[in-house]
């Protein structure tokens, strides 16, 4: 047993900036940081573009409140946005004061760049190495405080709650395959999205929701999980992302014919036009046949060559290693062959604009968590700095209800139920855990895909059920402690299967099209029946929904034209 | 395509043993080790996160030379022969015990030192894009590991820094914002710091991001001679 | 064995790396004969019996190895130097070659002289 006021679980940008604000107020309680790979490996390094942030002369608070509440398709809490971007410009000064290395303009100041659906060039950048910098810059500052304690490779397995509050959490020790528990008066989640449900995403290997569907089993709501962003360039075959900061920077999208077909699509705002209208424009142009073939399938051109060698090399140095690399294309050369990418996790637990989760003393924060700015459709280079400023936010409420929490207990029996459910029950089957995965990516990458339809998700639901069936008879083939991975893995299918039935269920229940949620059979937006967020609720067996309202402050719902 | 791997676990000792493992074009070390893991042998323990050069996760010895997994493309080779990183103890398979480099890295300091930055009103502080030059490539390293794996100083001497945290104090000693120099020279300069480097050069050259750590530790050393 | 860390083949720069522990040893080794063969010129006997082996056309083989183990040794050790120096790593791939040339071509002159004198 572990002993410690706060346990952080998940060491993105979003935990180790809850980290940080604790250590800032507070030099006496005990921090523990808990993730199941070492900090600077967490997803969050892959950000590339850049992180919004209102700085200077001609942009304002209203044009990035403004930017995020249509780019949401009007799902977002309009409250929670005007707390947001006011709170932006402070963190992107407060890593600079740190050591992140932001790119600079040529007198010194903090650089931005032009993202898509945003009225004004506001994404600051370092590089295209954005999230990377950010997290090194997180996690160096957290080494140089005393009363943080990093517990890496330790993988969550369930949350103690008793007595309506959170009374601690468990986890596998993966370098011994001991379970651990961690008994703590607060807990923050952030263990990020859930985007390995499909097979061509740009999320790393480790993005398997689990925070979320643990979350989700222990009865907290899962809010607006049927909206998944689609980013519209994936580099083929790999699903690398080739990111926004591409077009941002001046490249095109050409189709097979060699047009730049978003004129038909988004006359004004062509190549940066918000990622589900670009997204389905290309998938659009594909379906029709007028996408370039490959032996990986179809796919569109990005075409940088105009831009020249040096400012690819100053911009987007990443972005030429990666296609040269991954894709044997040098983009000085030739254009880059990409299609659209399951790309982020719009929903998530549901939580105030606080952080708070119905479970006292348990914050939800960063992407595992819906705290609703994104809406239905999430713009570029919001989420890093949602990680940031709701991260700050989480620390400040979880210190300050762990200074005023009665010691916690975790129950005998959880630690007992806990440990047969890891170590004798799971895995006693035949079915490869690994199959049932791949089974899933298939479903999730045609049903679930940027065009849905009623027929379709109903043959995924039923398939996702199947493949749960199929689950409970799953085998784990090695028996040994040290690093099981196999456990591992088999640990992570099952989480998806429950948020795979979330998705599916609520896309099938959304009866319009909002955002990056597209039905074919529905294509209008509703806001007489769905101007309303959905909160799924876990019941052993079909999940159960209910509807929030949205809340409107000063922009009422108009048609979105880019 | 033949993999041949060097295993261990606490049961069998370490072996060898080699799959076959159909490829594709553009199939990465990595996908191969999934495709292992996901069809053949699902106990196979790497480590890995990203797949995009980024993380740092994924350092093994592929050839005889350490590489990223994630970076390096089947159709270079013929067969190939994994093994973990030298210099680190070996936990299972392929994955090895980094504990004691990322204290190592902990050691030197690798935080900006600025007395007079406010966290509750931060102010933008100006810096050109010249003295962001000065110190920027040495921000890139990902703590893979693989420049450790292959010194010869690390080899004999457990406790030396080695290169990845050296190349990171010197990150910030060359950054115009930090106040920490004297700090960080004082840990650097002792027995286990720059001093013990033998110039073999093999980090900056098996380094997957190029951010030659020899140059680093040169140039720290020249700075607590000042 | 830690030590062994130092002779383990990887790169041209950890094959010279090593060559420059090796050639160490042997110039180490050399100089003690050398300090022997000093010490033997107070005694004639000895001393003749030295050179009888030593100074011949067999052994010349010895010698120009010797000057190889020298030059190299010596040459690597500046380019050493220059890169301690904070100079020059991002070329160290051509300093490394010339370096090489170098010592090739002072090791075959050395040898050159070498083989007159024996000649002689
Ligand atoms: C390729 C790519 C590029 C992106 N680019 C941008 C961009 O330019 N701008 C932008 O604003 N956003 C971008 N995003 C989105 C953004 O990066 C993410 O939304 C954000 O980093 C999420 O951070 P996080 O802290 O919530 O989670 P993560 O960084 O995913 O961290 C999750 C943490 O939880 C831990 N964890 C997970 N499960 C467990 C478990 N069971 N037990 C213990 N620990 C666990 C992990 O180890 C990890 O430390 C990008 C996303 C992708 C995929
Ligand atoms: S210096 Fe290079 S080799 Fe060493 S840890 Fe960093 S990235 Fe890896
Ligand atoms: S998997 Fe991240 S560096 Fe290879």
């Amino acid at each position: 047993m572990i002993e410690c006021d706060i346990a952080i679980v998940g060491t993105g940008l979003a935990g180790m900036r809850a980290g940080v604000e604790i250590a800032e107020k507070s030099r006496k309680v005990s921090v523990a940081l808990i993730s199941k790979t070492y900090p600077i490996r967490c997803h969050s390094v892959c950000a590339e573009g850049g992180s919004a942030a209102v700085l200077r002369e001609g942009d304002s608070f209203e044009l990035h409140e403004w930017d995020t509440v249509k780019g949401s398709d009007f799902l977002a809490d309009q409250d929670v946005v005007e707390f947001f971007v006011r709170e932006c410009p402070k963190e992107i000064i407060r890593l600079e004061n740190w050591g992140c290395p932001w790119s600079r303009t040529a007198d010194g100041k903090i650089a931005q760049r032009a993202f898509g659906g945003q009225s004004f060039p506001r994404t600051v950048f370092a590089a295209d190495r954005t999230g990377f910098h950010e997290v090194h810059t997180l996690y160096e500052r957290l080494l140089s405080y005393e009363n943080v304690e990093f517990f890496n490779e330790f993988f969550l397995t369930n949350l103690a709650i008793a007595d309506g509050r959170i009374q601690g959490i468990s986890a596998i020790d993966l370098k011994n395959g001991d379970l651990e528990f961690f008994k703590a008066k607060a807990v923050i989640l952030a263990t990020g999205g859930a985007g390995r449900l499909y097979g061509f995403t740009t999320y790393s290997h480790q993005v398997t929701g689990d925070g979320i569907a643990i979350a989700y089993r222990c009865g907290i709501p899962l809010k607006d999980m049927e909206f998944m962003q689609f980013h519209p360039t994936g580099l083929i075959p790999s699903g690398i992302l080739m990111t926004e900061a591409c077009r941002g920077e001046g490249g095109y999208l050409r189709n097979r014919l060699g047009e730049r077909f978003m004129q038909k699509y988004a006359p004004e705002k062509m190549e940066l036009a918000p990622r589900d209208v670009v997204a389905r424009a290309m998938w659009k142009e594909i379906i029709e046949g007028r996408g370039f073939e490959s032996e990986h399938g179809p796919y569109i051109a990005l075409d940088l060559t105009h831009l020249g060698e040096e400012k690819i090399e100053e911009r987007l140095p990443m972005i030429r290693e990666a296609a040269i690399k991954f894709a044997g294309v040098d983009p000085v050369e030739e254009p880059i062959p990409v299609k659209p990418v399951q790309h982020y996790t719009m929903g998530g637990i549901h939580t105030n604009m606080f952080t708070e989760t119905p479970v006292k003393g348990l914050f939800a924060v960063g992407e595992c968590a819906c705290i609703s700015i994104h809406g239905a459709n999430r713009l570029g280079s919001n989420s890093t700095v949602e990680c940031l400023v709701f991260g700050r936010v989480a620390g400040e409420r979880a210190l300050k209800f762990a200074e005023n929490a009665k010691e916690p207990e975790i129950p005998k029996n959880f630690i007992k139920e806990e440990e047969s459910r890891i170590y004798d029950k799971i895995g006693k089957g035949d079915e490869n855990p690994h199959a049932i995965k791949k089974r899933l990516n298939e479903v999730m990458d045609t049903h679930l895909w940027i065009f849905r339809t009623g027929e379709g998700l109903k043959e995924a639901l039923r398939e996702i059920r199947e493949l749960k069936r199929r689950y409970e008879r799953v085998v784990i083939s090695d028996s040994s402690r040290k690093f099981n991975v196999a456990l591992l893995s088999t640990l992570e299918v099952g989480y998806l299967l429950d948020l795979a039935e979330v998705v599916a269920m609520g896309a099938l229940l959304r009866t319009e099209s909002r955002g990056a949620h597209y039905r074919l059979d529905y294509p209008a937006r509703d806001d007489e029946h769905w101007l309303k967020h959905t909160l799924a609720y876990y019941t052993g067996k079909e999940p159960r929904f209910e509807y929030l309202p949205v809340t409107i402050t000063k922009w009422k719902p108009v048609e979105r034209k880019y | 395509m033949k993999f041949k791997i060097k295993r261990f676990n606490e049961k069998n000792g370490s072996y060898w043993q080699t799959f076959e493992v159909p490829v594709r074009t553009a199939m990465t070390v990595l996908d191969g080790l999934f495709y292992i893991r996901e069809n053949l042998d699902n106990s196979l323990a790497f480590r890995a996160s990203c797949r995009m050069g980024i993380c740092g996760s994924c350092a093994v010895k592929i050839n005889g030379k350490p590489r990223l997994a994630c970076e390096t493309q089947l159709s270079k080779f013929k067969e190939v022969k994994i093994e973990p990183l030298d210099n680190f103890a070996v936990i299972k398979d392929l994955v090895t015990e980094f504990e004691g480099f990322f204290a190592k890295h902990k050691k030197v300091k690798p935080y900006l030192i600025n007395p007079k930055i406010s966290y509750e009103n931060p102010v933008e502080q100006i810096q050109t894009p010249k003295q962001l030059k000065a110190y920027y490539d040495f921000t890139l390293c990902i703590k893979c590991g693989a420049c450790y794996s292959v010194c010869p100083a690390g080899a004999t001497l457990e406790s030396y820094l080695g290169p990845a945290a050296l190349a990171s104090a010197y990150r910030f000693n060359a950054d115009s914002r930090d106040h920490g120099k004297e700090e960080r020279l004082k840990i650097v300069s002792q027995p286990n710091g720059v001093w013990r480097c033998h110039s073999a050069m093999e980090c900056s050259e098996v380094c997957p991001k190029q951010i030659e750590p020899a140059k680093a530790i040169q140039l720290l050393r020249r700075a607590t001679l000042r | 064995m830690r030590i062994l860390g130092w002779f383990k083949y990887r790169s041209p720069f950890g094959m010279t790396f090593m060559f420059q522990r090796i050639t160490g040893l042997i110039l180490l080794f050399y100089l003690c004969l050398h300090l022997a063969y000093l010490t033997s010129l107070q005694e004639k006997e000895l001393y003749e019996f030295f050179t009888s082996i030593t100074v011949s056309k067999q052994f010349f083989i010895f010698d120009s190895l010797l000057i190889l183990c020298g030059v190299f040794h010596g040459l690597n050790g500046l380019r050493i130097i220059i890169h301690e120096l904070g100079f020059a790593h991002e070329h160290r791939r051509v300093v490394l070659i010339i370096t090489g040339l170098l010592a090739v071509v002072a090791w075959l002159y050395g040898s050159y002289i070498m083989f007159l004198a024996i000649g002689d």
